[in-house]
């Protein structure tokens, strides 16, 4: 080394500046300078390393235990749909939903398995009890198709009305009725359970 | 990822087994996500009512006059609950149940329930677990009372559970069977 200067690390570069165009990737500033504390401060080493180890365990129970949960509680009997207009009332005894023809009453209309079937605000409108003459026919039908489905077995009569908590009682009892004299003697209320902890 | 050690051996081949975990993790998410969209959340139930439709008559069948059962009555009122037993006409007894102003849409008279649980021990005839049978409820409500009061009202009547003999096993069921007075 001339002109005193101490050599404390190894001058690796090469004596023509232009010998290599292309440097291997790192850092490069102030790298030049001779001194071992500044060296080692901007090479950045004996810090913690930036790598984690994931445990993968707990993670892997994780999903297992969510995956039990869930296929658990998974119901292959498909989603009962009931209408977004209607709000069902809550109660503690009951049963467990069972195919049937559902009913649907909401503050304006009646549907039967979807399609229209009439309408509340005729009923209440009138003030007393009468047959709903098209959710009459479409029940009669659908009794009729479960028969020639099925001639051999007798007809269980049972349907199911999700009516929402606010329609009044006139509405029910005529809707009551009329799935009655369809052949539907056996009316169920579709409602939610309620919570063991709720009052 | 995991692994799997059965020991040093002494032969040239490797005895230790890298398992690959990514396909077992994803196989994991994917059923995850199949289960939580088909999952239904909501608990829908329901309560039977039944419809007291007198069937054709049978011109072969001779009619047989048979004595008329009991019938328990619950007429909802503004302020009160009567519950009446009737044979046919006659009034076999009365009694009234207050019905409480209750805020909200959750609705529960267990005053009521317990009325018609005492109600039924004292007048029912189809208390033995061999009776298959159940006794019949008839509401009678006002035109304008909203359905979830007729449903805080079954509720109540269908809290009342009696013991039934099936497939040689005493079961709980409702006392009572429910239909609407039309009137």
């Amino acid at each position: 080394m001339s002109g005193g200067r101490i050599k404390m690390f190894p001058d690796h570069r090469h004596p023509d500046p232009h010998a290599h165009a292309i440097h291997k990737p790192g850092r490069r500033l102030m790298h030049h300078v001779p001194l071992h504390f500044v060296h080692k401060r901007v090479a950045g080493g004996g810090g913690r390393n930036v790598n984690a180890n994931l445990n993968l365990v707990a993670f892997i129970d994780f999903l297992i235990v969510t995956v039990i949960f869930l296929l658990m509680s998974f119901s292959a009997s498909g989603e009962i749909t009931v209408d977004k207009n209607i709000n069902l009332p809550k109660a503690d005894n009951v049963d467990d939903v069972i195919e049937a023809p559902m009913v649907s009453v909401n503050g304006n209309q009646v549907l039967v398995d979807g399609s229209a079937a009439g309408s509340t605000r005729a009923i209440e409108d009138l003030g007393r009890m009468q047959k709903v003459d098209e959710l009459f026919d479409i029940l009669k039908r659908k009794r009729e198709l479960w028969k020639s489905f099925h001639p051999q077995k007798p007809f269980p009569g049972v349907c199911i009305l999700q009516v929402d908590e606010n329609v009044s009682s006139l509405v029910v009892k005529s809707v009551f009725q009329t799935a009655a004299y369809a052949g539907y003697p056996n009316v169920s209320f579709m409602v939610k359970k309620r919570g063991k902890t709720s009052n | 990822m995991g692994g799997v050690d059965v020991g040093s051996s002494g032969g040239k081949r490797q005895m230790n087994m890298e398992i690959n975990m990514i396909p077992f993790i994803d196989l994991l998410m994917v059923t995850i996500m199949f289960l939580l969209i088909t999952a239904v959340w909501a608990n829908f139930s329901r309560m039977n009512a039944n419809a007291q439709i007198p069937g054709p008559p049978d011109p072969t069948k001779e009619i047989d006059p048979q004595t008329p059962e009991k019938v328990l009555n619950v007429h909802v009122t503004d302020s009160e609950f009567k519950l009446v037993w009737k044979q046919g006409a006659t009034v076999v007894s009365e009694t009234t149940a207050e019905r409480p102003k209750q805020a909200g849409t959750e609705l529960r008279y267990d005053d009521l329930a317990k009325k018609i649980a005492d109600e039924w021990k004292q007048q029912s005839s189809h208390q033995d677990k061999s009776d298959k049978k159940q006794d019949q409820a008839i509401l009678h409500v006002d035109n304008r009372l909203p359905f979830k009061e007729v449903i805080a009202v079954l509720d109540a009547i269908y809290d009342c559970k009696r013991e039934m003999m099936v497939d040689n096993q005493a079961k709980a069921f409702p006392a009572f069977n429910m239909s609407f007075s039309v009137r």
